[in-house]
């Protein structure tokens, strides 16, 4: 699947069999929220993000309105994921049961705190907020970060 | 319009990274690696390598007000006392770089102002000698004896002070959200009359997030660990300690007035804060020179790198 940013001209590109296992994943916790990390590449002229995977965090605490992951210890995971696969971190997911993909000013407060942290090296982490039920994947959103606003793609 | 106190911090944190000065640093780091040279050339084999140290080393320097900290080791059999220690780093300062540059006692350091150059610019490092305790004992656990050449708490009446500062260091090691808090409390501090030592703000925000479970967004971590501090700094059993030396207990650097002090400033702060967003600028400036900066291009994802590096994520983020 291809998404389009036109407030910063960008492409992402992820499949849709990828969005699924997410999805499975977040329905698995309903009726508490649930996320990660996501993983993949930018192209070389950094116009288009690949997203080739997502991670579990190690440790995470979900309630019906809140997600707290952690990051702890996962700094080697990173690391070898770099050197054996030329991939990095790109951005963050979690879920919304019975809710919508609109981000919450919780959601940008902590995109805003991620992108400043000096280990990360990205300027425009992405957020996907996933819509989900105690069945199905409801919806997808995928935001870009840019200066302190969250923007959607199409 | 009320103020997003989240964002409003991101901003007085961004506005105040040492990244803005970066040719400034270049400036403080060539004259340190001067200084550094100078001495390992006089002294010689009377000192282990002279290392970094303070606000600059630990990350938590902000671009209003900074300085370098040299450390030097000195080894034990150099100077019979450690009195005569700190007058010949005095001296041999004084003479090689006085012609250029202020040089002057400081509480623990020496420290030298050099004269402002072409630009405007005014370059300050302090300089710290510590001697070994017993010859050769440094390499093992890093232990100094500092001269004590002022008042220093209750150590007034003392002339030399137990540290370890490769352990202050390490203490802060790896610790990104108690940094971006310290900072905030400095650049309050700043601001605010300067009342209170870098050091101890550093020690109180370590412990207070060792101690609470200090999470949320960068407003409301900030807003806990002042609460931790009003509510605990006014306990008399409240301590302190350094992690360079056991025995002494930052908290004794303030009298009974100055804990009272500092918890009230905390309280009114906070009082002042929630009752009108607003409030939160008088206490935590932005640096207006770096203001207006657009820190990021139009289009194509952005990296700060240059090129595409491997990232961790913050520890411990909340969604909602």
């Amino acid at each position: 699947m291809r998404f389009f940013n036109k407030h910063r001209n960008v492409e992402l590109i992820i499949s849709q069999e990828l969005i699924d296992e997410i999805g499975i994943v977040g329905v698995e916790h309903f009726p508490n929220e649930f996320g990660g990390f996501l993983t993949g590449r930018y192209s070389d002229d950094y116009n288009t993000l690949f997203i080739n995977d997502f991670v579990l965090p190690k440790a995470s605490k979900g309630s019906r309105f809140q997600f707290v992951r952690r990051s702890k210890g996962m700094k080697k995971f990173f690391r070898k994921l770099f050197q054996s696969k030329k991939e990095y971190y790109v951005g963050e997911w979690h879920t919304h049961p019975n809710g919508s993909t609109q981000f919450s000013s919780t959601d940008l407060n902590a995109m805003m705190e991620i992108e400043s942290a000096p280990s990360v090296k990205i300027k425009n982490p992405v957020l996907l907020i996933l819509s989900v039920t105690n069945k199905k994947l409801d919806n997808a959103t995928f935001y870009i970060y840019d200066n302190k606003k969250l923007l959607p793609y199409e | 319009m009320a103020t997003n106190k989240q964002e409003y911090l991101q901003t007085v944190l961004e506005t105040h990274r040492m990244s803005h000065v970066e040719d400034l640093v270049n400036k403080f780091k060539s004259k340190r690696d001067e200084v550094k040279d100078a001495l390992t050339s006089h002294y010689g084999s009377q000192i282990y390598s002279p290392f970094d140290s303070g606000s600059f080393k630990k990350h938590t320097a902000i671009n209003t007000k900074f300085d370098l900290d040299v450390v030097v080791p000195v080894k034990r059999d150099s100077f019979d006392t450690l009195d005569k220690m700190f007058d010949s780093f005095y001296d041999f300062l004084s003479d090689e770089f006085g012609e250029n540059a202020t040089v002057r006692k400081q509480t623990v350091s020496i420290g030298i102002i050099f004269e402002e150059d072409s630009d405007g610019d005014v370059i300050s490092l302090d300089i710290v000698p510590g001697r070994e305790l017993s010859q050769d004992q440094y390499s093992n656990d890093k232990k100094l004896n500092l001269f004590v050449s002022s008042d220093y708490g209750i150590f007034s009446s003392s002339t030399y002070i137990q540290t370890n500062i490769q352990a202050q260091i390490d203490h802060i090691k790896a610790k990104d959200n108690e940094r971006k808090i310290i900072r905030l409390l400095k650049i309050w501090n700043n601001n605010d009359g300067k009342e209170f030592k870098s050091f101890l703000l550093e020690l109180i925000t370590i412990k207070a997030f060792d101690t609470e479970d200090i999470s949320g967004n960068l407003w409301e971590k900030l807003q806990q660990v002042m609460t931790y501090i009003k509510d605990n700094v006014t306990n008399d059993s409240f301590k302190l300690i350094d992690p360079g030396n056991s025995n002494n207990d930052l908290m004794d650097t303030l009298t009974s007035w100055g804990r009272t002090n500092l918890s009230s400033r905390m309280g009114t702060m906070l009082d002042r804060i929630e009752s009108n967003s607003d409030n939160i600028k008088g206490y935590f400036p932005t640096n207006s020179d770096f203001e207006e900066e657009d820190k990021s291009s139009s289009s194509g994802y952005g990296v700060k790198t240059g090129a595409a590096a491997f990232s961790t994520p913050p520890d411990n983020q909340r969604f909602g």
